[in-house]
């Protein structure tokens, strides 16, 4: 707790990336006063500019942009969070299983790992939307791009779980009776959290850019809203041709907020719990 | 080299407290680690210190090469060096300053420093990292004097390609020792460099800091529970006990006629090779720093213990020219003021 | 009746150096010896820096296989040994002491910890006052106490005091085999005497019998019953230590014996280094 304190208060990065996720995470908290279920249409006039009764103006299918702009970052980064934190398990327990263990079961892990780096995300994403079609919902997407987001961190991870493995403490622990699951978890565990902290804020921009490409496109389950089917219907409308411009700004701006705030919370929390200085050991 | 710098000691610690100031859970705990030394290094010196395990050998020489991080600090008392004339208080000069001095004079062979290399680096790149850019060579010339001082530590220059897991712990440690004295600082500080060689290849690092130290006239700090090397390598030994500096003297009149009783004991504590008579350890526990005994902090556990040691700190004096003794056996009250 | 150590000519090989250069090398290189159940005794290796003598006490260990040769205790060879049933139970026997205080505890996490987890895994009690009394009881063996102990990490204590809770850790089970690398290199040499001679009362008393590897030729000729010397992975000389170190045969032992530097010697502020370093060289 106290580390966050001061890093709010000698981390300009950090302060501004608190407060403009904070920003965003409060109006995404906003959803839950909203007047209109999300997909309802035509609530409200169609096609109102921004003003005092609709501050972001109304869509051509009648919904007011603001309230539905809560619904869509709320999912936006549920989704995000959900992807990244999934991923960020996997990766872990790959990670530290196959540093841990070595051998056989380093190269299988590994070379998994290596196919899955090297897969072409999108084009794998679009396929998985058109083998599922109607069946395609956002967890499932979520559980495919976990899937794809973990190789690299816990390739990452593995290595530091090497270099643990030849530490002493940790035959101290074996031979203090502790099981596999124990070490991994409790001893080796708290070395890898930095990295998984700050992994999981690029993690969520990754998994945030990735999926409003592909609702944009089309290719996502388009009845929840996100901010990318948000900007997909409005290009479905033809809204910057119709000049109801209010329908694509704001939902960039917001998902622009996000993104820098994550981006900026992940720099940070580097610099400051760079692994390696917390690796350090401390001298007797 | 000057006048001033000839005589004035390179290293000057005078009355040095440094504590370790402990607070969690609404619990203080004060450990005073290093409390009221004074000694002196000179020009092309070694200076060797002893003492128990715990008393405080490491936290003084952290003090000194101005490693300190929190929880450790400094209380009172001043480290002063003077190279070429040019004194720097370590605790009063800015973290410029400091720096410079620390990373143009000083060298710090850490305890344990054979866990200090990084497990995924090969060892190259440690030296190419720490002393590279200190020596200011081109790189194939940078790396044949760092293969040619590996050889003079009996290490094969091959070992640069290895990872610090594939070294045995006594290679690792002669990789630290090589890491600290490549650069040819002029005051190294080493925190037992040698406890896990072999005797014959400790004597052959042991040459090679002598040797280093004699070319450029450096001084030296070297802590080992391994008095013999002590006898071997120091012009004087200091001996501590609990945060204290108890004795200190010429190394040869120290083992000959030790006469604070903590270092009688342990100069006749010395096990060596055709002799099998029992040897004890101390009696009784080593005192906590946190709350060491009042008067003197050996009065529990010492033999010569009379009344005024159990309330009264003996002051350190100068029993014999350039011999100094904190023990009221030794100097009795009444003289000592 | 079983030996309780049988080491049958074991080897050991790693592979070094980069892709383009590989060689192998031979860290242990044909090392056989025996230890009797019936008789606790401290067996002592010493030999030249990286003559493979934690390679062996690994092997020993079961934390590393040798290439050839076996390992067996008490009639077992450690190769069968592969379930953590199994596992715990060599472990309740076989218990190490490491070579660096500084890195046997995780920096991160309270000491106690590997204390009570000895107790509760490897000797197998539950109750929790149980667990406290072992502890404490293991930690007053080595002149500590838990009340010390309790709640505190790592770089709160002295290499000291650290060395002695890795023996005090390694005692809870009462193990029949200690292994300890160079337990009495990083402490001072009145506490040395006090550990060496803990490893005697633990012969003497708790017949435990003790793999002792060393640099400091004294206290191995002071403690042990029986002395291997090692160099380049080999045996090069072994049997009763007192009558090896009182006259070594073989010529790097009597190197090795002349090397020893004498607190006797102070007064000659590097003479003898100097010579030493020369005759090194020659
Ligand atoms: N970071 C720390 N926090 C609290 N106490 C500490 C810390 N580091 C050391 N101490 C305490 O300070 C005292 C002195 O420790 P120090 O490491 O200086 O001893 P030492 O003489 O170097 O011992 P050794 O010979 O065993 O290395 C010890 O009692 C130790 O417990
Ligand atoms: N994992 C490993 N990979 C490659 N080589 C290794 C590995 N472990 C040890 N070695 C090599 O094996 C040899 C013996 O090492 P070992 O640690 O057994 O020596 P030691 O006798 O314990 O030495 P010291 O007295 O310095 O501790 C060394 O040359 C070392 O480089
Ligand atoms: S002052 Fe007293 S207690 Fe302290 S060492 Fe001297 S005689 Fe012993
Ligand atoms: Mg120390
Ligand atoms: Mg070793």
């Amino acid at each position: 707790m106290r580390v966050v304190l001061d890093l709010f208060r000698y981390n300009r990065e950090f302060a501004i990336g608190v407060v403009l996720l904070g920003f965003v995470v409060i109006f995404a908290s906003l959803s839950f006063f909203s007047p209109y279920p999300p997909n309802d249409s035509f609530v409200v006039p169609p096609d109102v500019p921004p003003s005092w009764a609709y501050p972001l103006g109304t869509t051509s299918r009648g919904q007011d942009v603001f309230w539905l702009l809560t619904f869509a970052i709320r999912n936006t980064l549920l989704f995000g969070f959900a992807v990244a934190l999934l991923s960020r398990i996997l990766s872990l327990v790959i990670g530290l299983v196959a540093g841990y263990a070595g051998g056989i079961v380093d190269r299988i892990l590994m070379s998994l790992n290596d196919t899955f780096i090297v897969i072409p995300l999108f084009p794998i994403l679009v396929l998985f939307y058109f083998v599922m079609r109607d069946k395609m919902s956002w967890g499932l997407l979520a559980l495919a791009m976990s899937c794809l987001g973990w190789a690299y961190d816990a390739r990452l991870i593995r290595s530091i779980a090497m270099s643990l493995r030849t530490r002493e403490f940790t035959e101290t622990s074996i031979f203090s009776g502790m099981s596999m699951r124990q070490i991994l978890t409790q001893e080796h565990l708290p070395y890898v959290m930095p990295i998984v902290f700050s992994t999981l804020m690029n993690n969520m921009n990754w998994s945030i850019g990735l999926e409003v490409t592909l609702s944009v496109l089309g290719f996502t389950d388009i009845n929840t809203p996100t901010i990318g089917v948000l900007i997909y219907w409005a290009n479905q409308h033809t809204a910057l041709v119709a000049g109801v411009w209010w329908w694509i700004l704001f939902p960039v701006l917001l998902v622009v907020i996000a993104f820098v705030g994550l981006f900026l919370l992940a720099v940070s929390m580097n610099e400051h719990i760079d692994p390696r200085s917390r690796l350090n050991r401390v001298t007797g | 080299m000057s006048a001033a710098a000839s005589t004035a000691p390179v290293l000057q610690v005078e009355a040095l407290r440094a504590y370790y100031k402990i607070s969690s859970f609404g619990l203080d705990r004060e450990v005073r680690a290093v409390d009221d030394v004074t000694f002196h290094v000179n020009a092309n010196e070694i200076y060797g210190l002893a003492g128990e395990s715990s008393c405080g050998k490491t936290t003084l020489i952290r003090t000194i090469a101005a490693a300190i991080k929190p929880p450790l600090r400094v209380v009172g008392g001043s480290v002063v060096f003077n190279f070429a004339g040019r004194p720097v208080d370590m605790q009063k000069a800015d973290d410029e300053t400091v720096a410079a001095v620390r990373w143009k004079h000083l060298s710090y062979i850490m305890q344990g420093s054979m866990s200090v290399l990084n497990p995924v680096r090969r060892v190259e790149r440690a030296f190419v990292d720490f002393a590279f850019r200190h020596i200011g060579k081109r790189k194939p010339e940078f790396l044949d004097i760092v293969r040619a001082h590996l050889q003079r530590l009996d290490l094969n220059p091959d070992i640069l390609a290895a990872y610090p897991h594939q070294l045995s712990g006594g290679m690792r440690q002669r990789v630290a020792i090589a890491l600290a004295t490549v650069c040819r600082p002029e005051f190294i500080i080493a925190d037992e460099p040698t406890t896990a060689l072999d005797v014959i290849v400790q004597n052959s690092v042991l040459a090679m800091i002598r040797d280093v130290q004699k070319e450029i006239g450096s001084s030296l700090i070297f802590v080992t529970h391994d008095l013999a090397v002590h006898a071997n390598l120091c012009h004087r030994l200091g001996i501590m006990y609990a945060g204290r500096l108890v004795e200190e003297g010429p190394t040869a009149e120290i083992f000959k006629a030790p006469k604070h009783p903590y270092t009688t004991h342990l100069v006749a504590s010395l096990p060596r090779i055709g002799n099998t008579a029992p040897k004890k350890g101390l009696e009784g526990t080593p005192p906590s720093l946190a709350a060491p005994p009042p008067g003197c902090r050996f009065h529990p556990r010492c033999p010569l213990a009379m009344d005024i040691c159990r309330t009264q700190n003996p002051p350190m004096v100068e029993v014999l020219p350039g011999r100094r003794v904190a023990c009221f056996a030794v100097t009795p009250p009444g003289r000592a003021a | 009746m079983a030996p309780l150590l049988e080491v049958a000519d074991v080897q050991r090989t790693y592979a070094l150096g980069s892709i383009l250069s590989r060689h192998r090398l031979r860290a242990v290189d044909g090392v056989s010896f025996t230890m009797a159940a019936d008789r606790p005794e401290i067996f002592t290796v010493v030999g030249e820096s990286g003559s493979g003598k934690t390679t062996l006490a690994r092997m020993i260990l079961n934390m590393v296989a040798p290439t050839a040769g076996a390992i067996r205790f008490r009639g077992t060879d450690l190769r069968q040994i592969r379930s953590g049933k199994e596992r715990l139970a060599f472990m309740r026997q076989v218990q190490p002491i490491f070579q660096n205080p500084f890195e046997a505890f995780n920096p991160l996490k309270k000491l106690d910890r590997y204390l009570f987890m000895t107790a509760r895994n490897i000797a197998g009690l539950t109750a929790v006052g149980e667990i406290e009394d072992a502890t404490d009881r293991a930690l007053r063996n080595v002149g500590l106490s838990l009340a010390e102990i309790r709640g505190r990490y790592p770089h709160e204590l002295s290499g000291g005091q650290l060395q002695r809770i890795a023996i005090a850790r390694a005692l809870i089970s009462r193990p029949a085999l200690i292994v300890a690398d160079e337990p009495v290199s990083m402490v001072d040499a009145s506490l040395r005497m006090s550990i060496v001679n803990l490893l005697r009362q633990l012969r003497d008393e708790m017949g435990v019998s003790i793999i002792y590897i060393t640099h400091d030729l004294a206290t191995a000729y002071y403690i042990s019953d029986r002395i291997i010397i090692m160099r380049k992975g080999q045996v090069v000389e072994s049997g009763e230590a007192r009558a090896v170190l009182d006259n070594p045969q073989h010529p790097y032992s009597i190197r090795l014996k002349q090397a020893v530097l004498s607190p006797d010697a102070a007064g000659s502020a590097g003479r003898l280094l100097a010579e030493s370093a020369t005759a090194a060289e020659t």
